[in-house]
């Protein structure tokens, strides 16, 4: 892992790529899916759970995004705990990233 | 005869006092009979004479031909005025302007580069992590469609609003990803504003950005369509559709080619 398209190099930095940006998804579903199994909604709280799937979902993505994409899920569990109350059943996480992401 | 005495009636009522009186002369004082019947037929002559029965047909027929043609063009002038209407139905928002921005070559670019293609204009930044490259991924399904069905008269630009990081080499670097039509554009952060303004375009850049940062800026994700004058005709938000996008160009380009003759 380990290449990084911005911040890191001093000389003008390369915005990324969609073969960058596919990486970084994908590993950012990965992390996700794996808090989803250890019941985690906001990442970094799930201790040493999901440690390679980390390790990855920050090797290919900015901090920036990281920041973002955690943010977001955040916001998507909210608004779906907001909706899952009403009929009292729970929709898998991944459809609800699916409507952002995909 | 009964409707002659009817339209008479309708005509001149002096008349039909004359005809009556005839009447009881003519049954009564037989003696002056002549003088008053002479008399009689002359006015009766001149009465039928304006109103022959064709005459009254024809009147008649003038009159459901002028309410039929009358009715017919005050529906016709309502569906025109009602067509204008769904033309013009938004006004023209006063979205774009002038611009004076440098493309992904290097070259630069003003507003006067729109005129000729339909355009469609949309803000982003090269480090967006997913909502730039679904749109431009969007568009670039739109043009493919588009300009198979009506050729090169398009032109997808992509506005730059993080002018301290997207240098033109690296939007042309971006850009390779998507509709190999597009154009790049980007600015001074002051040219950068001024046109996001023109465009009712929110951005969150800080002037002083670091050309080197990890960030991301926040603005506002709408495709907008312009006419080949430079004129804003729509602007797609995110949950637009791409079948949506394109079925809103097909129909600009067909009132277009109305209006002109033509296709840009």
């Amino acid at each position: 892992m380990g290449w990084f398209w911005s911040s890191t190099s001093k000389e003008d930095p390369t915005a990324p790529n969609r073969e960058n940006r596919q990486r970084c998804w994908e590993t950012r579903d990965t992390y996700f899916a794996c808090l989803d199994r250890a019941g985690v909604v906001k990442a970094g709280e799930e201790g040493k759970a999901c440690e390679k799937e980390h390790k990855a979902y920050e090797g290919n993505c900015a901090k920036s995004w990281i920041e973002y994409f955690n943010q977001r899920r955040i916001i998507a569990d909210a608004q779906k705990e907001r909706l899952g109350l009403r009929n009292n059943s729970r929709t898998p996480k991944s459809d609800l990233q699916g409507s952002f992401f995909g | 005869m009964f409707s002659l005495t009817r339209s008479t009636l309708y005509c001149c009522p002096r008349r039909v006092f004359t005809a009556s009186w005839r009447s009881k002369v003519q049954t009564v004082q037989k003696p002056v009979r002549t003088h008053w019947r002479t008399y009689a037929q002359i006015s009766e002559r001149n009465t039928i004479g304006a109103f022959t029965p064709t005459a009254a047909a024809l009147f008649i027929l003038t009159g459901i031909g002028l309410a039929v043609y009358l009715r017919n063009e005050k529906q016709r002038l309502e569906e025109e005025r009602e067509k204008e209407r769904a033309l013009k139905s938004y006004g023209r928002p006063q979205i774009g302007g002038p611009f004076s921005l440098t493309t992904h070559d290097g070259e630069p670019f003003t507003q006067e580069g729109l005129l000729g293609k339909w355009s469609l204009v949309y803000f982003g930044f090269t480090n967006c992590p997913d909502i730039c490259p679904a749109e431009l991924d969007k568009i670039t399904a739109v043009m493919n469609n588009i300009q198979k069905e009506h050729g090169h008269i398009f032109l997808p630009i992509f506005i730059s609003v993080d002018p301290a990081r997207d240098s033109p080499s690296r939007i042309a670097q971006y850009l390779k990803d998507f509709h190999p039509s597009f154009l790049g554009l980007v600015g001074a952060y002051d040219t950068t504003k001024a046109v996001c303004k023109a465009y009712r375009v929110y951005f969150s850049t800080p002037p002083n950005a670091d050309p080197n940062g990890d960030y991301l800026v926040d603005h506002s994700i709408f495709v907008y369509l312009m006419d080949p004058r430079g004129q804003f005709v729509e602007a797609f938000g995110q949950q637009v559709t791409a079948e949506e996008v394109e079925a809103k160009i097909n129909e600009s380009i067909t009132q277009w080619q109305k209006g002109t003759g033509k296709k840009v």
